[in-house]
This record gives C-alpha cells, structure tokens and sequence, in this order.
C-alpha cells in the first residue's frame, strides 16, 4: 500500500479525528487571517486620523512681484503626499465705487487715522473660501445673506451690512473695485453676499480706517489677482496653504516643493503647521502598538497551541506506530504519512479559511464608521444658549477603511501554517521513531 | 475505589498526556487574559489620543442680548462680564481640565535699572518701542497663541493661578537683553500717568513658530505687534498693574475639557448652573480637531475590540476541540470502566474532574504568565505596553467562563460514548 493511500484511508477511516483536525486548522487559520486584515485596517484608519489632523505648510510669497502662479499651485499639488486640500488667499486694497465710478463712503468712526489716498477704500480678502478666512473662523464673522465666495466665484463680492446700508448696495448690486495704485485698474464685481461682525472690533483706536471691519470686503481670488497683479486670465496668488496626508512627511514635502523652478523661494517664507499632530503623535503610536501587541501576542500563542495540538494528536498513535513498523513499514515513510495527512487537512482548511475569513472580515468592515455611508450627527439641543455649531462638515477625503485579507496575509499564513505543522509533526514523532516497534507496542497501556 | 482518587491516578499515570492539556490550556487562556487586557488599554489610549485634541468649550457675553452705549471711540455693549465667581463655578465641574480667560493690555517693559527694553524693530521712537502686547492670563498654557501652535514654550513653565508676581516673553526679546529665566524685569501700564510700576520675574519664555507676517493673522488688535513683543503676564500680578482702571472682569473665558466625548453633557451642566444668567452669556464648543478624527479613532476602537471578540471566541472553540478529542481517545478505557460496574455519571465526573484539576494548575498560572508577558511588552514597547495590565478582574471573568465552558465540552464529547453499552465500545475497537 502506497504512502499516500494509507494516508487518505487514515484520513477517511478515521473522520472524527480528521474533522477534529480539520476544524482545529481552520479555526487557527481563519483566526490569524482576520487579524492580520484587522491590523491592516488599523492602519488604515491610523493614517486616517493622521490626515484628519490637519498638518499643513504655507507659502508666504506676499514679497514677490507677481504671486504664485496657478501652473506653481498645480505643480505643487502634484507632489506626492499631498492630500489635494488646500487655500489659497490674496490680501489687497481698493477703491470702492459704484457702478458708475462714483465713490462709495467707508466708515471712519473709531479709526486710527484715514491714510491718504483711502478716503474710500477698504481692506480686500480673497480666500478659496471666505467661509474659511480668519475673519470668519477666529474674527466672528458671519454671512447673513447671500453664499461665500468659492474657487469657482468670479467678479463677485461680499460686503459689512453696514456698508451696504451706507451706500444703499443690495444683494445682485453691481460695484467697482479700483487698485489703489493704479486708478485705470478697475473691476465690476456683484455683491453676491451680506455680512456682519458678531464680535466687537477690538483694534478700534488703533487700526486705520481701511482695516476697519464694516470697510473690508471678501472677494474672489481672480479679482484679486486683477488688481495685485493685473493678471487678466491667469490668477495668482499671494499665500497657499496645502494639506498633506502624513504630517511626518511635511519636510520633504516642503524640501521637494522648494525645489520647483521658475519662483524666488528665498523670498517665500514656508511655515509648517502640524500643532494638532505633534500634540496627539505619541499617544497614536500607542495605539498603533496595542494593535502590533495584540498581533504579536495572538500569533505566538497560536502556534504555540497548534504545536500542542499536534503532539497531543500524535501521541495519541504511539499503538498504531509500533503496528506499522512491526509491519516493516520504514520509519521515514511512517513520518511522511503523518506528515501528509495533516497537509491534506491543512489544505482543505487553508482555503477554506480564506473564504471564512473574507466572509468575517467583511461582517466587520461594515460596522464601521467610515463605511456608513449616510451618516447621522447627533444633533445638540440648542435651545438657548448654545451657540449654534451646525457648520458644515467638512469632507476631510479620508480613505474607506476596508477590512479584506490580502493575498500576501493568506500566503503568509500559509507558508508559516505549514512549516510548523510540518516541524511540529516531526517533532512529537521523533521520540516515538526513535524506540522499536517491541518495545513500543510492549508499553502499551 | 473512589472517583477523586481515580482522577487523580489518572492524571499523574498520564503524566505527558496531562501536561500537553495542561500546556494548552495554560496558553489559551494567556491569551485570552491578554486580549481582555490589550482591549482594556486600548480604550485607555483611544482617550489619551481624545484627550491631546485640546476640546474646549467659550463662555463668552453675549453681546446680543445686552445694551449698546457708544462715546467717541465708536460703540461698546454693556453686557455684564464674566467674574472671577462665575469662572470658578464652571471650572468646578467634573471633567474640566483647566480654564484661562486674559485682559490684554500694552505695558512697557524696563529692566531692573529702569532702562527700557526695545522691542526687535524699533521705531526710533523711545515710548513706542519700549511697548509690549500683554496678556493677564490665568492659565497661559491655555492661550490661543500656544493652543494654535503660534507659539511654543521653550524655556521655564508657563503661568498658571500659583505664579504671583510672573511674566512670560519672548526668547528673542530675552536674548537682545540678555535676560534669563528667573530675571526680574519692571512693568507699567502707562508710564505717564500714575499706574503701579511692578517688578515681575521672568518665569519662562517662548519661542515663535507661526510666520506673523502671513496676513491671515491680522484681523485684531495683536495683530499690529509681532509676536516677538506679546508678553504674558500672571493674573495677580495684571489686576495689581491695572488698579487705576476699574475691574471689569472677562468678556470671555475658555474650558478644556479632559476628555472631549463628554464635552456635550459637561456643557448641559454648565448651563444648569443657576447662579449665572445664561441669558447674558453664550458658550461655544470647539472640538473641531476631535470631530475631524473621532470617526477614523472609534474605528480602531471597533476593529481592536472585535480582534479580542474573534481571540475569545477562537479561544473557546479550541478548547472545545482539544477536549473532544481527548476524551475521544479515552473510548476504550470508558468501555472497560461500565464494564466494571460504575456507573456512567461516575465516569463523566471522573473526566469532569480530571480537567478541572488540570485547569486549577493552568488557570492561576496563566494569570501569572500574562502579567509576566505584560511586565516584558512593558520593556518593549516603553509608556503604551504599560497600560497592558491584567487585572483580576480579567482572571475572575476568565476563571469562570473558562471552567463553565471545560465543564460543557466534557459533558459534551462524551454523549457519544455514554449512550453505547460498554459490550459494544469494547467490541467495535480496533
């Protein structure tokens, strides 16, 4: 009888124990298989929190001539690791007029002094965003009326409600905004929006009438850059802030982006903001290695157990082995039988494994958060004093976290899976090859 | 003979077979404590990770509900402010870490000598430049200006309710002077009048990260003085400072919380605190950086849980397995057993009572393997692996679904046994 017939009669003979067998590797081999994808996924969402956490750098290229160009601001975004997030920002300041050329009256009331030359101008801010702007993040700004000025926003503005008061500007009015050096350079922006300040102006006294809150108005980037720079179709800008996924990669992203040609980048000054990082960096490490524990600590003792198991199994044939060699069967060939029967269970439940596992990882994928796709904020009673905290959330581009067994796990465990049952087999069999079949079967009980 | 004397011949005549099911089982259940344990730290550093968001909630007066005045330097509202009383009464609440609110005022610095200090770009003029943007603080540890990352502390402590008489500059401004830690310099809030001249020590200094000249930063009053010339100032100290100006109190006042998921409830208990009227003040909740990452963080939280949910569950199975199996092979001896005349009741708990044995030696010591194993991840991976402890807690629970479920397998595995008569088990062996 070959080798491998006795191994498959054993197999079939006996199918308690081949089930026993077959169910104690697939439930190891499943086990390690999905936490294996479960630790990918964790990373994942590390890398997750890590892009929530917002790290940025700036380009201050306020010193030079002509901004940063829109061709700079896509080469820039190119870069790898960049998450595709970012602002850009223009500060200026213009003439008011109306439609017809004929200035408009800024408040004065509380300022420092009226600089020469602005007796109707005011502070411009073109954001990506206004909504975004400090004025309207840390100053308590709010829109009342109209929508905030986006990328897409051409020739449009947003004005103090005390100006458009003032003036007698409504929303969709048409006003002009003339460059303060150049008195030709004008353009006619619509008043798209309305807003006010909800926090007292606490630099009265101090700021010249341009800075004054009612006299600012937030217009788009193009705009902007018409009256900076007199660029027509082309924008440029004066300041980029540009998000990064891995805020431990700002350096060398900064380092490559100061490497583009075509732009003084000694006369840039490049800040790297990644607060919120430095502060939580340590403790999410912590949390990375509970899971990397967690691993380690299951895979240890998983093959401790198989090992176990093995022995225990095979020591439960000690009778059969003296019979076989009794037989003349050669040791090695009484090995290889042991040895292919727990690789054929080995196998059958390796594959099956995967399809478990696949099956549980997915379970587990969609219980979370990031997976729901309609998602549910709680919302807080507001009734009262709290103040309203409806902003919009902001679509951070975070990544789906998926749990899946990857093809390099499977074949991992695989490879390690059969190895050891190999070197365990082998192992608890030595001491019985080593006696002879007499005295074997001798001891018995 | 009797059933514990049976067990336990069995078990030390066996001597290999019981110490395989010993071994297994004694790795089971380390495994098992650990996970327990790992879950346990895990929910221990998901806080701490909470926790360095930095959440707070603003008290502020709400302008909107109180009366306006004006004179000539343009209007003001006539809100109440918040006091020192009311401050105290929300920072009471369980869960806050601290709270800071500050009066900003210019100072002029000078030495100890009365020679004014000149700030980084002078102006020439000797009254201007000798001029610092100045806050009282309360806790300065909790300013925007550090809290946004601005600025960074460098040398020193920061100024907290226990530093009287403290001022905290800048490293820039330190170095031009040759000024250190622990200098004493003079302060006054207008030198031309008749306000206090103080003499404060330099209890730390800071360090400038944030680039003063990006234009975003300059929509207030600071913003007309670089960041170099701010100074903070403890609260005492300030209130001494400015005691020609009547004391108004705060227009505004930050709360941090500890852990940034109970922001929602800490704030509903600030609001029934009954000795402020909630109609003069608003609070505000800022945990954007926490809500950017609470749904990524609760994520590693599930998907750690639920690696312990599949470690315990896989965990059970095998020792279901191992034991079927080894009762299994005990079908021959089971056979000779109801051929003597015991009964099978007397049998199952002779099996029942081996593995118990087995497992009183396997459970106690696991507890003290896991702890062991936690003691060296402790080495390993430093701060993280100590909160990996296993409490006894986590052996009780262990202990008990452990010895319910060795219990439930026995009797189990035997059914199959148990219902032949002991002629044919002995008959259909091999």
């Amino acid at each position: 009888m070959s080798l491998w017939k006795r191994a498959c009669l054993y197999s079939i003979r006996k199918k308690g124990k081949t089930i026993t067998l077959l169910a104690f590797l697939l439930v190891m081999a499943t086990m390690m298989l999905t936490c294996l994808s479960i630790q990918a996924a964790t990373e994942t969402a590390n890398a997750n929190i890590k892009k929530a956490l917002l790290g940025y750098f700036t380009i201050n290229a306020k010193r030079l001539g002509s901004g940063i160009s829109e061709d700079t601001v896509s080469q820039i975004l190119a870069v790898d690791g960049l998450s595709g997030r970012h602002t850009l920002r223009s500060y200026s300041y213009a003439i008011y007029y109306d439609a017809d050329r004929k200035p408009l009256e800024i408040s004065t009331e509380g300022a420092a002094q009226v600089p020469e030359g602005y007796e109707n101008a005011g502070k411009i801010v073109a954001n990506s965003n206004s909504q975004e702007d400090s004025y309207f993040t840390d100053g308590g700004f709010e829109l009342i009326e109209g929508n905030a000025i986006t990328d897409a926003s051409r020739n449009e503005a947003l004005v103090h409600e005390k100006f458009a008061q003032r003036n007698g500007l409504a929303m969709g009015d048409f006003m002009l905004l003339g460059s303060v050096e150049d008195e030709n350079r004008t353009r006619l922006v619509t008043v798209t929006g309305i807003f006010r300040n909800t926090r007292e102006q606490d630099s009265i006294g101090i700021a010249p009438s341009c800075d004054l809150y009612e006299n600012i108005v937030f217009t788009d980037l193009s705009t902007a850059s018409f009256l900076l720079y007199g660029t027509n179709s082309k924008t440029s800008v004066q300041y980029g802030d540009f998000y990064v996924n891995d805020p431990d990669e700002l350096d060398r992203i900064m380092a490559e982006v100061q490497e583009f040609p075509g732009v003084d980048w000694g006369n840039c000054i490049l800040t790297r903001y990644d607060h919120d990082y430095q502060n939580a960096k340590e403790s999410l490490k912590g949390l990375q290695s509970i899971v990397f524990i967690a691993i380690a600590v299951v895979s240890v003792i998983c093959f401790l157990v198989l090992a176990l198991f093995l022995t225990l199994r095979l020591r439960g044939r000690v009778h059969e082995t003296g019979v076989y060699l009794a037989m003349g069967i050669s040791k090695s060939s009484v090995l290889m039988q042991y040895l292919l029967e727990v690789f054929l269970a080995a196998a059958l439940a390796l594959l099956l494994a995967y399809g478990a596992s696949t099956a549980i990882s997915n379970q587990i994928g969609s219980g979370l958060l990031s997976q729901v796709t309609a998602q549910t904020y709680e919302t807080v009673d507001l009734t009262g004093n709290i103040e309203s905290m409806e902003e919009p959330t902001i679509d951070l581009g975070l990544s789906e976290i998926k749990v899946t067994v990857s093809a390099r796990d499977f074949l991992i465990v695989c490879a390690f899976g059969m190895v050891l049952c190999i070197a365990s087999t082998a192992l608890a069999a030595y001491p019985i090859m080593k006696m002879k079949p007499k005295s074997i079967l001798s001891q018995m009980s | 003979m009797n059933l514990g004397t049976r067990a336990v011949l069995y078990t030390v005549r066996k001597w290999k077979k019981t110490l395989l099911v010993f071994c297994l089982l004694l790795a089971i259940t380390t495994l098992v404590l650990s996970g327990l344990a790992i879950a346990d730290a895990q929910e221990k550093q998901a806080e701490e990770v909470r926790g360095t968001t930095g959440a707070s909630f603003t008290v502020s007066r709400n302008t909107a509900t109180g009366g306006w005045s004006s004179d000539g330097g343009g209007s003001y509202s006539t809100q109440e402010y918040l006091t020192t009383d009311r401050m105290e009464s929300i920072a009471a609440i369980n869960g806050i870490e601290g709270y800071n609110a500050s009066i900003r005022t210019i100072l002029c610095l000078s030495d100890r000598q009365g020679q004014w200090l000149e700030q980084m770009e002078p102006t020439g003029h000797a009254i201007v430049d000798c001029q610092f943007y100045s806050y009282g603080c309360i806790n300065s540890k909790y300013h925007s200006l550090f809290l946004s990352g601005a600025m960074v502390m460098c040398e020193g402590k920061t100024i907290d309710s226990s530093v009287k008489n403290g001022i905290v500059i800048s490293k820039d401004i330190a170095d031009k002077h040759d000024l250190k830690v622990g200098d004493t310099i003079q302060a006054v809030n207008n030198p031309l009048s008749d306000d206090k001249t103080m003499n404060l020590e330099i209890v730390g200094l800071f360090e400038v990260v944030a680039d003063k000249t990006d234009e975003r930063n300059n929509y207030n009053e600071s913003s007309y003085y670089e960041y170099t010339n701010n100074a903070f100032v403890s609260e005492a100290a300030m209130k001494k400072l400015l005691e020609n100006y009547a004391d108004v109190g705060y227009a505004s006042a930050d709360f941090f919380v500890t852990d940034p998921e109970r922001l929602e409830s800490i704030i509903h208990e600030v609001q029934k605190i009954h000795t402020i009227d909630w109609n003069n003040f608003l609070i505000t909740a800022n945990d954007e950086v926490y809500q950017n990452i609470s749904n990524a963080l609760s994520d590693t939280g599930t998907l750690i849980t639920t690696l312990i949910a599949v470690i315990t569950a896989v965990s059970m199975v095998l020792i279901i397995l191992i034991l079927s199996m080894s009762v299994r092979g005990r079908k021959r001896e089971t056979g000779i057993l109801l051929a003597a005349g015991i009964s099978k009741p007397t049998v199952v708990l002779q099996y029942v009572l081996e593995t118990l044995l087995i497992a009183a030696a396997a459970f106690p010591l696991a507890y003290l393997s896991s702890r062991q194993a936690a003691g060296i991840l402790g080495t390993l991976f430093g701060k993280t692996a100590e909160n990996v402890v296993v409490t006894s807690q986590h052996f009780t629970l262990t202990a008990t679904v452990g010895s319910v479920l060795l219990i439930a397998s026995v009797l189990v595995s035997c059914i199959p046994v148990m219902r032949l008569k002991p002629k044919t088990i002995l008959s259909q062996m091999e």
